[in-house]
């Protein structure tokens, strides 16, 4: 599960947005939507732990995995320094992924900043399954959202949504999704995946309103990265031991009805 | 050939470097990334009798080359272990160590009775040195009496190689090591987490859930090392020395300092297969300096 990848392509591609494609055949054939990598981003005790990212995407054929990164602090600098032919060393595929089930209506994505990445993968996987896939992908501001038409198969239904009004729909992705379905929009399943406050939303909404089923890709703080520490703990229904699960081994990906945010 | 093995008194491992307590989970998180054969032994995550749900997230925040953690002793409890985790431990023919911990004096008692019943399990390693819970724990471990009590009392049920693992928390670990010895401990483990905090400005609130954590890491060695020496003055028995252990040459510090085994925490998340170099490590330094067994440099900074 530890390999050395070789950087083949970096490209900022929106405000502190980097894309990054990896070869590693390993990693390309295991992962799955949903599964992350857990990068050392530097050989120096500062940053000192490894750095959680999703697969965007993987291709076994030609052993490369993709990696979209924003920049929020050291660790991410680092990586934004990253050259081609550059090593780096990760560990992965970790984590479970999405679970697309048998469903009449249409999949739908819902996307907040950098939480595109993981349902990037997804999206190119459901509609390799012939499903209909409407992806919903918001930011602060249009220079923020990546090109993400460029990393879709034409089937995908792309609706952006900026708060400052600059693109698509003004404000948030979570109003623009709720819009929708207030508009008669279908649903089949849903699965999102952005910052905490915005998932909050979407699963109290859900909850509340829609009671879509609904997968969510969760964030917390990791060190271990294969479920060691017992550092990644998010709140699940339950009691005892089982109070907590761990994002980087029961998750990313939990049932929305199983967590409390 | 170098000889790698070592006897700590009663205990006897493979090789001197071990996984130290929480940070190799029940060995199972990471068989399939590391050899376990490399490993002296694995010290489970701390066990409790009952089952325990740790503390609310955020858990961990990163530090200069250290981190803080506030896990709060999640653990499936003594039945959990024996039932689950044990038999797998056991499946993989690996050293068992058991970090035991509790609120009362009789907590630890049973845990150490059962655990002294139950095939598989090599020793017990008292944890009195937990800064992530608000009863017990640290609490034995940074008062001489208390910590008195409870070794006498443990030690009186407690069949199996009994460790004590002491808090850096306190004014004069090498007189909390001096009680340990006297009062029964076979080892001496030393140190845990240093304890820390962590503030978010833009909050401007504690970061952790638990408010406090451990700080562990490269960041705290020079202290760990240090403790580790004044320990060894103080006592007869072998320490095992940890904290902030991420290759061969902090490891060779701790053995000059006095450590007879050491362990490795921190460093497993950064690099999983940091015990397995660190083993093929200390191969090498011997075979390059002659030496026929590590025990020749035990303490030799003291010299
Ligand atoms: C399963 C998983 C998948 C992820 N996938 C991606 C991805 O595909 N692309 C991507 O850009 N990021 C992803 N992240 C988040 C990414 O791991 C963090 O942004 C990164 O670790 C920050 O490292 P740093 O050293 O740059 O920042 P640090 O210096 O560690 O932190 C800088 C600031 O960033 C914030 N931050 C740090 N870690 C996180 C985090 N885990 N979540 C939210 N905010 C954080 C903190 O508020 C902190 O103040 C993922 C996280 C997880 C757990
Ligand atoms: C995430 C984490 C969990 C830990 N859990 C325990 C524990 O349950 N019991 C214990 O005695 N020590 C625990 N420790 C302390 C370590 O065993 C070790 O003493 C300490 O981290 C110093 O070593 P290091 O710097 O190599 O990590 C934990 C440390 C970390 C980082
Ligand atoms: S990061 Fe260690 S258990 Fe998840």
């Amino acid at each position: 599960m530890l390999s050395v990848a070789r950087v083949i392509e970096k490209e900022e591609l929106a405000e502190r947005c980097y894309y990054l494609l990896l070869l590693e055949p390993r990693l390309a054939r295991q992962s799955m939507p949903g599964q992350f990598i857990h990068i050392r981003v530097g050989e120096s005790y500062m940053p000192l732990l490894r750095r959680p990212f999703s697969v965007a995407g993987a291709s076994p054929e030609s052993g490369t995995v993709q990696v979209f990164f924003r920049v929020v602090g050291g660790g991410t600098r680092l990586l934004s320094a990253l050259r081609r032919d550059d090593s780096i060393d990760c560990l992965g595929p970790l984590g479970n992924g999405f679970k697309s089930g048998r469903v009449t209506g249409p999949s739908v994505l819902v996307a907040g900043g950098i939480g595109v990445a993981p349902l990037l993968f997804l999206a190119r996987c459901l509609v390799r399954e012939q499903k209909k896939v409407i992806l919903f992908y918001g930011a602060q501001s249009s220079g923020e959202l990546l090109p993400v038409k460029r990393f879709l198969p034409s089937g995908v239904e792309i609706n952006l949504a900026a708060e400052d009004g600059s693109t698509g729909y003004a404000g948030t992705v979570t109003a623009a999704f709720s819009e929708a379905v207030e508009r008669g929009l279908r649903v089949g399943e849903m699965f999102a995946c952005g910052p905490r406050p915005m998932l909050k939303e979407i699963v109290g909404l859900n909850r509340q309103k829609w009671s879509f089923p609904l997968q969510v890709s969760l964030e917390e703080n990791m060190a271990c990265g294969v479920g060691a520490c017992r550092g990644c703990a998010v709140a699940v229904k339950g009691s005892g031991e089982s109070a907590y699960q761990r994002v980087c081994r029961e998750g990313p990906v939990f049932d929305a009805a199983e967590v409390v945010l | 050939m170098a000889e790698l093995a070592v006897e700590l008194g009663p205990l006897k491992l493979k090789t001197p470097v071990l996984a130290a307590s929480g940070t190799f989970g029940f060995g199972e998180e990471y068989a399939s990334l590391v050899d376990l054969q490399n490993l002296g032994a694995i010290m489970v995550k701390g066990l409790t009798l009952e089952p325990r749900a740790g503390n609310p997230p955020p858990r961990i925040m990163e530090t200069p080359a250290g981190m803080l953690n506030a896990i709060g002793l999640q653990n499936p409890g003594l039945a959990g272990f024996l039932n689950k985790e044990l038999p797998r431990l056991r499946y993989y023919g690996v050293t068992v160590i058991v970090n035991i911990a509790g609120d009362t004096e009789e907590e630890y008692v049973e845990l150490a009775e059962e655990l002294s019943k139950t095939e598989g399990v090599a020793a017990v390693e008292l944890n009195v040195s937990c800064p992530n819970v608000h009863k017990g724990g640290i609490l034995f471990g940074t008062s001489a009496l208390l910590l008195e009590n409870l070794v006498k009392k443990v030690r009186h049920s407690c069949r199996l190689p009994l460790i004590v693992k002491l808090s850096p928390n306190v004014t004069d670990i090498a007189e909390m090591a001096f009680v340990a010895e006297k009062h029964g401990a076979d080892i001496i483990s030393s140190i845990n987490t240093l304890k820390g905090m962590y503030i978010d400005v833009a909050r401007r609130a504690p970061y952790l859930g638990n408010i406090t954590g451990g700080l562990s890491g490269p960041a705290i060695r020079p202290v760990a090392l240090r403790m580790v020496f004044e320990i060894y003055k103080a006592v007869k028995v072998p320490v095992i020395g940890m904290g902030g252990i991420a290759d061969v040459d902090d490891a060779l510090q701790f053995f000059m300092a006095g450590a007879a085994a050491v362990a490795v925490g921190t460093a497993n998340f950064v690099h999983p297969p940091t015990i397995p170099s660190i083993v093929s490590g200390l191969r090498s330094y011997m075979e390059a300096e002659g030496l026929t067994a590590l025990e020749e440099i035990v303490g030799i900074a003291h010299r």
